[in-house]
Parts: C-alpha cells; sequence; structure tokens
C-alpha cells in the first residue's frame, strides 16, 4: 500500500466531518425522530417496498391506505384517536423488512402494523408480529401458507389480501368451461421462475385438470423475473402449437411479452389465459391491447359493477391521478376493516380489535356480493370480487366478467388444505 | 491452521515476551469492550439501540472477516456473502428440522461451513485477482440458485418460515431480546479478538507478505496456496457466525441473505470504513447501518444518498474513514514533532 503524502486537510474540513459524524450518530438514538404525539393520535406502522423495480407496489399502497385513513380520521379516528400512518421503504429485503418493523413498534411507538410487504418479507414481518405480540395486517402476500399452514397461524396476524389457492380454483373452472366448450386440448404454460410463478401455475394447471381431466400441456417456458426479451419464449411457444396459453406473468414483465408476442401475431393463433392482465398496471400500458385476452380480475373499477366501486376507483383516479391497483384494493380493505373493528370493539387497543376481527363482515366496493368477510378459523379474507373475463383495447377493458362462485372454492379450498395436511 | 502458525512461530526472530503483553493487553480491551456493550442496556431503554448493535455485530464480523481477505491477503472475494448465507441457512435449518440445543447448531453450521468453505477455497485461492472475484461469484450464485430451486428444504425464494425455535440453554433465552443482544456481543467481541490475534500472528504477518509479493513468499518457502486457503476457510467461520446472528434477529433465513448483493455490502462496508487498519471495516459497518437507518427515514431516494456518499469515499478521500483518520492523526504527530 503506498502512503504517498497528501496535502493536509484543513481544521475546518475536519471539524465539518466529525460534525457531520457526530450528529449522524446522535440523530438515531437521541430525542425520538418523530416528537411524541398527544395520546389523542394512535400511529399505525407500515413497512413496504417504495424502491426498485417493483416500487409501484409500495406507492399505490399508500396511495389507497391514505385514502381511507383520510375518511376514517374524518370520521374520528380509530375510537376517537386519529390515525397517524408511519410508512418506510424495506427496498424488498426481508431483513430490513424484519428491521424497519421493528424500528416503527419499538421506537416510533406504533400500536398496529400494515405489513404492505411482498413474498419474503411478509414472512419476516410476519416472524416480528409473533415476537412482539403487536397487531398485523397482511395486505399484500397472497401466498396461501401464509394464513393456510397452521404453523404460521398466530391470533394477532390477519391477511387482508387475495389468496393464490382462490385464484387457481377460479381461474382453473373458468378455463375448463371455454377449453370444453372450444375444444382446447393442448395448452402452453409461460410463467416467471420464481415462487409464484412456479405454485401458481402448478395450481392452476391441477384444477384445470380436474375440471376437464382430457388436457395435456404440451409446452412450458419459464422466462427469468424482469427478463426485457422474450422472443425465444414466444417461438417456442408458436412452435409447440397449443390451442391455449396459460400466464401468471404480471406488470412490466407481461406488459413487454404481450407487446413482443403481438410482433408475432401469437395473439390471433391461440386462446391466452393471463391471470393478471386486468390491472390497470398492466392494461393501461401494453401499447396494443389485444380483443380477447382471458383474465382474472385484478383491480377494475367496473369489476363489482357496483356504483360503490366506481367510485371509490375514481375518487383514487381524481386524488393521484392514476388508476388504483391489486394492492390498492388490498390495502383499502386493511383499514376499512380495522376502523370496523375498532367501531366494534369500541376500543383502539390491538387485543380488542383482534377479538372484533375474527369472523367479521363488513359492506365493502370490493365485495362480490358487496360484503367481505375475515373469516375467523384462519384469519384471512374471503368473499372479495373474484372472476374472469376477456379484455378489449379501450376502456373498461374487461366489459364482462364471470363471477368465480365462493361456494366451490370453499369446497375445493377445504380439501386443497387436507391434501397438504393443513388440517 | 494452528500447525502452520506453530511453525512460523518457532522461525519468528522476536521472542514472544512483547507478543504475550500485547496479546493480555488485547485480552484485555475486548473483555472491556463486552462489558460496556453487556452495561449498555442498563443506561439506554432503547430497544433500537439493542437491534442496532445486534445488526452490527452480524454485519460486523461479516465485514470483518471479508477484510482478512481482501485487506490481509488480497484476495478480492466478490462471494464471500454465500458464508453469510451459509451460516443463516444452515443454523435455521437445524434448529427447525431436528430441534439439537442452539450450542450444538451453532458448532455444526460451522462445521458445514467449514467443509464447503474447504471446497471452495481449494478450488478458487489459485486463481489470480478477477478470476479469483469471478469465480467466487460464480459460487455464491451456485448456492443461491441452490437456495432458490431446492424448495422442499429451503423453502425456496419464500426463506425459511415459521420462525426459528431456540429452546433456552444454560439459563440464556435468545428468544429474549436481551439475550440475544448480550450473545451477539459476546460472539462480536470473541470475533474481532480472534481475527485480530489471527491478524497480529506470524501467520498473519505471512498473509501480508503473500499480499505484497506472493512469488517471494513461496521462493522462500511458504505454501502459498495453503495459507490462502486457511484464511479463506478462516474468514468463512465468522462470516458464517455473522449469519448466524442474522438468522436469530430475524428469526428466519432467506436467499437475499446468500445473493451478490450481501458480498456487495460487504465490499462497501470495507470501501467505506478502511482497509489498512484492523477495526475498518467495523466503523464501516457501524457508519453503513446508521445512514442506512437515518436516510431510510428521512427519504425513499436512499439509493440516491448512499451513492453519493460511496463516490465521496471513493473519489473524494480515496480511502476508507479508518486510513483517513489515521494518516490524518499520524500527520499531525509528525507536524508537532517537528515543531517542538
Amino acid at each position: 500500500m503506498t502512503r504517498t503524502r497528501k496535502p493536509g486537510v484543513s481544521r475546518r474540513a475536519t471539524l465539518a466531518i466529525m460534525g457531520a459524524g457526530a450528529v449522524s450518530i446522535a440523530t438515531p438514538f437521541g430525542t425520538p425522530w418523530v416528537a411524541r404525539a398527544q395520546a389523542k393520535t394512535i400511529k399505525i406502522g407500515m413497512p413496504t417496498i417504495l424502491s426498485g423495480r417493483v416500487a409501484q407496489l409500495g406507492t399505490s399502497s399508500r396511495n389507497a391506505v391514505m385514502l381511507e385513513i383520510e375518511k376514517v380520521n374524518a370520521a374520528g379516528g380509530l375510537a376517537g384517536r386519529t390515525i397517524e400512518m408511519v410508512i418506510r421503504d424495506s427496498k424488498g429485503q426481508p431483513q430490513e423488512a424484519a428491521r424497519v418493523a421493528r424500528e416503527l413498534v419499538n421506537t416510533d411507538g406504533c400500536e398496529i402494523l400494515i405489513d404492505a410487504e411482498a413474498s419474503s418479507g411478509a414472512f419476516a414481518v410476519h416472524e416480528v408480529a409473533r415476537d412482539l405480540g403487536v397487531l398485523c395486517l397482511h395486505t399484500n402476500s397472497e401466498t396461501s401458507a401464509l394464513t393456510a399452514d397452521p404453523k404460521q397461524h398466530i391470533p394477532n396476524a390477519f391477511r387482508t389480501a387475495r389468496q393464490g389457492v382462490h385464484d387457481s380454483i377460479v381461474g382453473g373452472s373458468y378455463a375448463a368451461t371455454i377449453a370444453k366448450a372450444k375444444g382446447l386440448k393442448k395448452w402452453a404454460t409461460c410463467s416467471p421462475d420464481y415462487a409464484y410463478g412456479r405454485d401458481t401455475t402448478a395450481e392452476y394447471v391441477t384444477y384445470l385438470k380436474r375440471f376437464a381431466p382430457d388436457i395435456e400441456i404440451i409446452s412450458e417456458s419459464w422466462p427469468k423475473l424482469f427478463q426485457p426479451d422474450y422472443t425465444e419464449v414466444v417461438t417456442k411457444i408458436l412452435q409447440a402449437r397449443p390451442q391455449a396459453l396459460y400466464s401468471c406473468l404480471w406488470g412490466g414483465d407481461l406488459t413487454s411479452y404481450i407487446d413482443q408476442a403481438n410482433i408475432y401475431a401469437l395473439f390471433s393463433q391461440m386462446e391466452v389465459f393471463a391471470v393478471n392482465m386486468a390491472d390497470y398496471t398492466a392494461l393501461t400500458v401494453v401499447k396494443n391491447l389485444p380483443k380477447g385476452i382471458h383474465s382474472g380480475n385484478r383491480y377494475i373499477k367496473t369489476y363489482p359493477a357496483t356504483p360503490e366501486n366506481a367510485a371509490w376507483g375514481d375518487a383514487y383516479k381524481a386524488k393521484y391521478n392514476e388508476y388504483p391497483t391489486n394492492w390498492s384494493w388490498e390495502n383499502a380493505t386493511a383499514i376499512m376493516l380495522l376502523a370496523e373493528a375498532s367501531k366494534k370493539a369500541n376500543s383502539a387497543d390491538g387485543k380488542k380489535i383482534a377479538e372484533a376481527l375474527r369472523g367479521l363482515k363488513i359492506k365493502s366496493p370490493f365485495g362480490a356480493d358487496g360484503t367481505v368477510t375475515m373469516r375467523a378459523e384462519d384469519q384471512t379474507l374471503v368473499g372479495y370480487a373474484i372472476g374472469w373475463g376477456t379484455t378489449i383495447p379501450q376502456e373498461p377493458y374487461v366489459p364482462q366478467v364471470q363471477a368465480g362462485d365462493w361456494k366451490t372454492i370453499f369446497e375445493l379450498e377445504a380439501e386443497w388444505k387436507k391434501s397438504k395436511g393443513y388440517t | 491452521m494452528t500447525e502452520l502458525q506453530a511453525e512460523q512461530g518457532a522461525q519468528a526472530l522476536e521472542v514472544s515476551h512483547e507478543a504475550k503483553t500485547r496479546r493480555n493487553r488485547d485480552a484485555l480491551i475486548a473483555l472491556a469492550v463486552f462489558v460496556l456493550l453487556a452495561l449498555l442496556p442498563a443506561v439506554f431503554s432503547s430497544k433500537l439501540l439493542l437491534d442496532f448493535v445486534i445488526r452490527c455485530a452480524a454485519y460486523g464480523l461479516f465485514a470483518t472477516s471479508l477484510n482478512l481477505l481482501v485487506g490481509y491477503t488480497g484476495l478480492i472475494s466478490f462471494g464471500h456473502g454465500m458464508f453469510f448465507g451459509l451460516g443463516a441457512y444452515g443454523f435455521g435449518l437445524m434448529m427447525q428440522k431436528t430441534g439439537v440445543p442452539v450450542p450444538v447448531a451453532f458448532v455444526a453450521t460451522l462445521a458445514i461451513t467449514f467443509v464447503v468453505a474447504l471446497v471452495i477455497g481449494a478450488i478458487c485461492v489459485r486463481l489470480k485477482e478477477i478470476y479469483f472475484a469471478f469465480v467466487t461469484l460464480a459460487f455464491q450464485m451456485l448456492i443461491h440458485s441452490t437456495i432458490l430451486s431446492w424448495v422442499s428444504l429451503t423453502g425456496g425464494d419464500q426463506g425459511l418460515r415459521g420462525g426459528i425455535p431456540r429452546p433456552p440453554f444454560l439459563g440464556i433465552d435468545l428468544s429474549n431480546q436481551l439475550h440475544l443482544y448480550v450473545a451477539s456481543c459476546a460472539l462480536l467481541v470473541i470475533g474481532l479478538f480472534l481475527m485480530h490475534r489471527i491478524a497480529q500472528s506470524p501467520f498473519g504477518y505471512t498473509l501480508r507478505m503473500i499480499r505484497d509479493n506472493a512469488t517471494r513468499a513461496s521462493f522462500i518457502g511458504i505454501d502459498v496456496w495453503r495459507a490462502k486457503l486457511t484464511i479463506f476457510v478462516l474468514a468463512a467461520l465468522f462470516a458464517s457466525t455473522g449469519g448466524i446472528i442474522m438468522a436469530l434477529f430475524v428469526s428466519g433465513a432467506y436467499p437475499e441473505f446468500a445473493y451478490w448483493t450481501i458480498s456487495g455490502e460487504g465490499i462497501f462496508i470495507n470501501m467505506l470504513g478502511g482497509v489498512t487498519t484492523f477495526l475498518g471495516p467495523m466503523v464501516g459497518t457501524v457508519l453503513l447501518l446508521i445512514l442506512n437507518d437515518t436516510v431510510t427515514r428521512l427519504t425513499d431516494y436512499h439509493g440516491l444518498v448512499l451513492g453519493i456518499v460511496i463516490l465521496f469515499f471513493a473519489i473524494g478521500l480515496r480511502k476508507g474513514l479508518m486510513d483517513f483518520v489515521v494518516e490524518w492523526y499520524a500527520q499531525r504527530r509528525n507536524g508537532d514533532g517537528e515543531r517542538r
């Protein structure tokens, strides 16, 4: 190592550096960052992803939460206490999600956590909730095991999002009906190569075959998550000549895929089932949205076709100048449930709210029948709007949605749980 | 290692009296630091502080062990994070699947790391500079991919779920945050003490010689490959200990722990703190974590802020903070000497 003598640093510069160092060391441990608010307010902490490739998850979750919080606060808050949100970025790293969640509770004095993390981050926050016993609402993780697996179960954690297995059951039964009607026997799949893509596709195929047993999967493609070029995948599918294609690509991946597959006129050669199509993140970004893609509803303001849902979608658009996402309704639901449970318990105490949440049924713009329910046995959301339809290139994008049947969902879900050894 | 150390120790000209007092002094300092850290919760009741120190212990052990390779031996490893991940997964899986007592799982995890590091090291340390860097990176990605695809064992990209059970042992209950804090401090201090002993031993000086001129080292009869492999394995053990602390902190293990970004963070910490002093990486760790935590609180654009800080250190100072402080101190002392 060379040790050439550099011209000395001035005393002033040194002092400035030392000063900066002292300040940065002192701040986190010094006086609490946010001035301790009066007991009148209640703080809710929210770790989420606000940077990187999926920052939209965090921003659209935050927007929806703030939209609902305004309403709740205007109506008097949680049992008379005004809600103050503390929202922080976890960068999509589970260890950061855990750290941020602990910090929110231990240092910022948050009494409730809205966990707007995706996949592994949600499990990390779940462990924090288990450790600290704080009331926690998972709003974005759709991994079935989070609530279905009894090993994960803790009395203070709830999920207000859809669940993978529900989607697969409805998607599978819808596709089977179409397959029978149109004689679609040869299928291909094309999904992102990570847990969500693999699991969702496997479950979808299981239910598809259950409802239409003579179906055959003749080609599988697993592009990488965030892959920029799909030419290879598209040509592989075209060469296999399937009659139908299933995909659970989402967001930017789905839109790039469609744009590139359009060049090969893929959509005129087979029926395409893309579960994540009917979300404004994809619908509004695709250059030429092909007609007739089958999609599950993620969030569209026209399904459920109720004035309440349309009003909610428009209010969101008016405030943020963009349409809500699937994540938005899931987060809004968390706040709606919180407010209702607090009213029922007449308290802002986490334990009492948790007690009130179990089995709570509320009116909701996102409900299949105008209500959603927090199922008591596994503390997850049921009864939300879930259905499939086909696209058209302009608004309302998916004009007719065929609703999924919750009775069938419950039956098959119970069976699925048994097969997994959960019950 | 001991054999090698003993061999070279015998050859060393300076006889051990001075070394012995230095060792005693180090041990005393380590003990004092541990007592100080252990007393901290009695003075400050902040749970944030405890979390912070636990994370410092995890990253500090990891970064300091990386410096044994980068700073002392000149082996720029881009894949050191794999041992961090290995420690976290090894320990987490052992506790979840077998239910053995914590110390047994701890030792067993280190044993696994030892074997894996021995195999990977044997292949890698023959290579020079950029080739070494890239092959270590390749192995890291291999381990990362294995974690992702071996879903039945590791839970794939959802990580090890369901929490890590930690039955109390010898009156220590690691699910109690205070106990975990004290245990982490102990592991950190012992780890740093051992690494310092390694760095100051004749073996440590052999490493410096290899760094500066490997050909010369081999000409005077040093088995360069063996020395490099020894330090590679030792560094892996300390990194793995860091991973174990992290797994205990988050009560889980996630593929991100074995991803290249962790290795990158390690290198960044070393740049921040400086590689020419033993405590540089530890200072870098504290600095980075403080920066990360405060910047995340203030803005969503933390990437931008951290980037500017890296630029400041890389282009502005051209060295780590500790290098800068040490040089500044030396310069000042010389300056005073001249004046007198």
